[in-house]
């Protein structure tokens, strides 16, 4: 056995010796660079066209130097027409990486909806699924009018898109002698002050997205109770000002983004992909509405105590968490907002951390419910997936794989504890657990970034306009710690507060629930007209 | 009017994590501040404006 195991043991030894001491091998040098001149290109000859013409079955023949676009015909192509033509690659490149990420964010909103429906009793699936639907066609409006441009319109120029200067101009004040950005002022219907612009159409598409993913949580935690024109009222609030003006302080050039430059704190309020912006804001708002509108009738006995409410359909849930974990191939690595170049070649460790997350998270709401309760808990498996995801948001462009299977455990037990202090502590009815996965697990993301950011990411040299890399306390910065803490301070102490006090307004405008009666009977035909499952019996 | 209160004690707890931007350049001081902001706005959403829906709940009537 000891002789056979020998080979091993030597092989094992001999390859940690070559990866430990990598200068023990003689280091060759990199080829001088060579100057090339227009001459060095005239003699590049494009296929000839008798060999097109009999076709170009291993793509050998397409895609050539006669694709260059010249500028001059008499000249031909020069360096500068190669330049120009390898700008435009890369450009090209992270349009359309950018813009197909937006695509998978997108479809996120059907993964929301069957989540949410499948939660919900049969009785309110239609209107349900109206939410759902409709908050993607509401939040956009808002979004395009005014919206984009309190978060991005000062921006300035995003270098992974072609630097387009247009979005230049941020509302600023002067606070302990330091300038403080609040929101952006350029792009309102994406036609004001230049803003009709390639670069400025891709980053509104993936920012819209985004925006409409925070909305549609909300939907989940005030579900089977709220009133559809109230939803309406408080979904436009939320997309026009709420949510921008937290995303401009993060993403758009504002506050938290230079409390690394301004304060000294690590690289700023780092947020990768949005646990805070996207998920803490829709999860608190969340919470906002589910306190309002209180608890479905039969949700809490006179004494408090809580009673389960199932939802009708399981195979809806987790065909929707499959949806949503999908998407977020498109959420996470998107965020980059390019493939090609400033370091965005780590877009596979940001897709590979999002997925390890998930996974994490899956696992340990599993074990936790199966520990707790005798059985692994499909609803909450779920919940436990979204919230390693939810957790990952924010990390996953600056930690390592084994610091994201971290955090997706830790937000797996997170999640399931969280559900049921807001339900037996806190006395909250969340019918789908929207403030638990998103409000609470989006926060702990963030908190992550600031533990966890092993300093390896490199993305063009700087983040929030601090040279280096984001580096987490375990790897040596406090600092951004601190940096992260305010961001949750804020999302706590301004986010909340004003999601709260704007629906308080609605609900005294226009009412945010639903009659006795209408809940009691379901919300299909009292607020949407028509049943979910009209040829279905629903018992009651 | 106690849920006005608690948006207000909410309310503070961002200020005193903002004013440790400016009350000392001591990280760990800086973080002590954030945190008492962080519980004190958690207190104020979980202790007094939830609190205040509670005492009308609907499943106490």
């Amino acid at each position: 056995m000891l002789k056979r195991l020998i080979p091993v043991i030597l092989l094992t030894a001999a390859l940690w010796g070559q990866a430990a001491d990598p200068a023990a091998a003689p280091a060759t040098p990199p080829p001088a660079p060579v100057a090339i001149t227009d001459a060095d290109l005239k003699g590049i000859e494009a296929p000839k066209p008798e060999l097109r013409a009999k076709g170009d079955p291993d793509g050998a023949l397409t895609g050539t130097v006669s694709d260059v676009a010249v500028s001059d015909a008499k000249k031909g192509l020069t360096i500068g027409d190669l330049a120009n033509q390898v700008g435009q690659n890369k450009i090209a490149i992270n349009f359309v990486w950018t813009l197909i990420a937006g695509f998978l964010v997108m479809f996120m909103q059907a993964g929301f909806a069957v989540v949410e429906t499948g939660l919900c009793r049969a009785k309110n699936a239609n209107h349900t699924m109206m939410m759902n639907f409709m908050v993607y066609a509401v939040g956009m409006l808002a979004f395009w009018m005014i919206g984009f441009a309190l978060q991005m319109g000062g921006v300035g120029a995003v270098g992974n898109l072609g630097g387009s200067p247009v979005l230049n101009s941020e509302f600023t004040v002067s606070l302990f002698g330091k300038t403080f950005g609040l929101f952006g002022q350029n792009g309102y219907f994406l036609m004001h002050n230049g803003t009709y612009d390639v670069t400025v159409m891709v980053i509104f598409l993936f920012q819209m997205v985004f925006m409409d993913t925070a909305l549609t949580i909300v939907t989940g935690s005030a579900a089977e109770r709220w009133k559809f024109a109230a939803f309406l009222v408080s979904s436009f609030v939320l997309g026009a000002f709420i949510y921008p003006v937290f995303a401009n302080w993060a993403w758009g050039g504002g506050w938290l983004a230079n409390l690394g430059a301004n304060f000294g704190l690590g690289h700023g309020y780092a947020d990768f992909a949005g646990s805070g912006v996207v998920h803490s804001v829709g999860g608190l708002t969340a919470l906002a509405l589910a306190i309002i509108v209180g608890p479905r009738i039969g949700k809490f006995d006179r004494n408090g105590r809580p009673h389960a409410m199932p939802g009708h359909d399981i195979v809806l849930v987790l065909t929707g968490c499959f949806i949503l974990a999908f998407g977020w191939f498109g959420f996470n690595p998107g965020s980059t907002l390019g493939a090609s170049g400033s370091g965005n070649l780590r877009i596979g460790s940001v897709a590979v951390n999002t997925m390890l997350a998930g996974m994490g998270g899956a696992f340990t709401s599993m074990f936790y419910m199966w520990l707790r309760y005798g059985k692994p808990d499909s609803s909450m498996s779920g919940n436990g997936l979204l919230a390693g995801l939810v957790a990952i948001t924010a990390p996953c462009g600056f930690v390592n794989p084994v610091g994201s299977v971290i955090i997706g455990l830790i937000a797996g037990v997170l999640v399931c504890v969280s559900v049921e202090f807001v339900e037996r502590v806190m006395k909250i009815d969340d019918p789908v657990g929207a403030i638990s996965v998103h409000g609470v697990n989006g926060m702990f993301g963030v908190i992550a970034v600031g533990l966890f950011a092993d300093g390896k990411s490199n993305y063009g040299g700087s983040w929030n306009g601090v040279p280096g890399a984001v580096t987490g306390l375990f790897y040596g910065d406090a600092s951004q710690l601190v940096a992260q803490l305010i961001g949750v301070s804020t999302l706590l102490g301004v986010v909340f507060t004003v999601a709260f006090a704007a629906n308080v307004l609605i609900d005294v405008l226009v009412g945010q629930r639903v009659a006795a009666k209408a809940e009691l009977q379901g919300l299909d035909l009292p607020e949407v007209g028509a049943l979910g499952y009209p040829e279905f019996e629903l018992k009651s | 009017m106690t849920v006005a209160i608690g948006l207000v004690i909410t309310f503070l707890g961002f200020l005193l994590s903002l004013f440790s931007l400016s009350l000392t350049t001591s990280v760990g001081t800086r973080m002590a501040m954030v945190l008492a902001g962080i519980a004190l706005s958690l207190i104020g959403i979980v202790g007094v404006v939830n609190r205040a829906y509670l005492k009308n709940a609907i499943w106490k009537r």
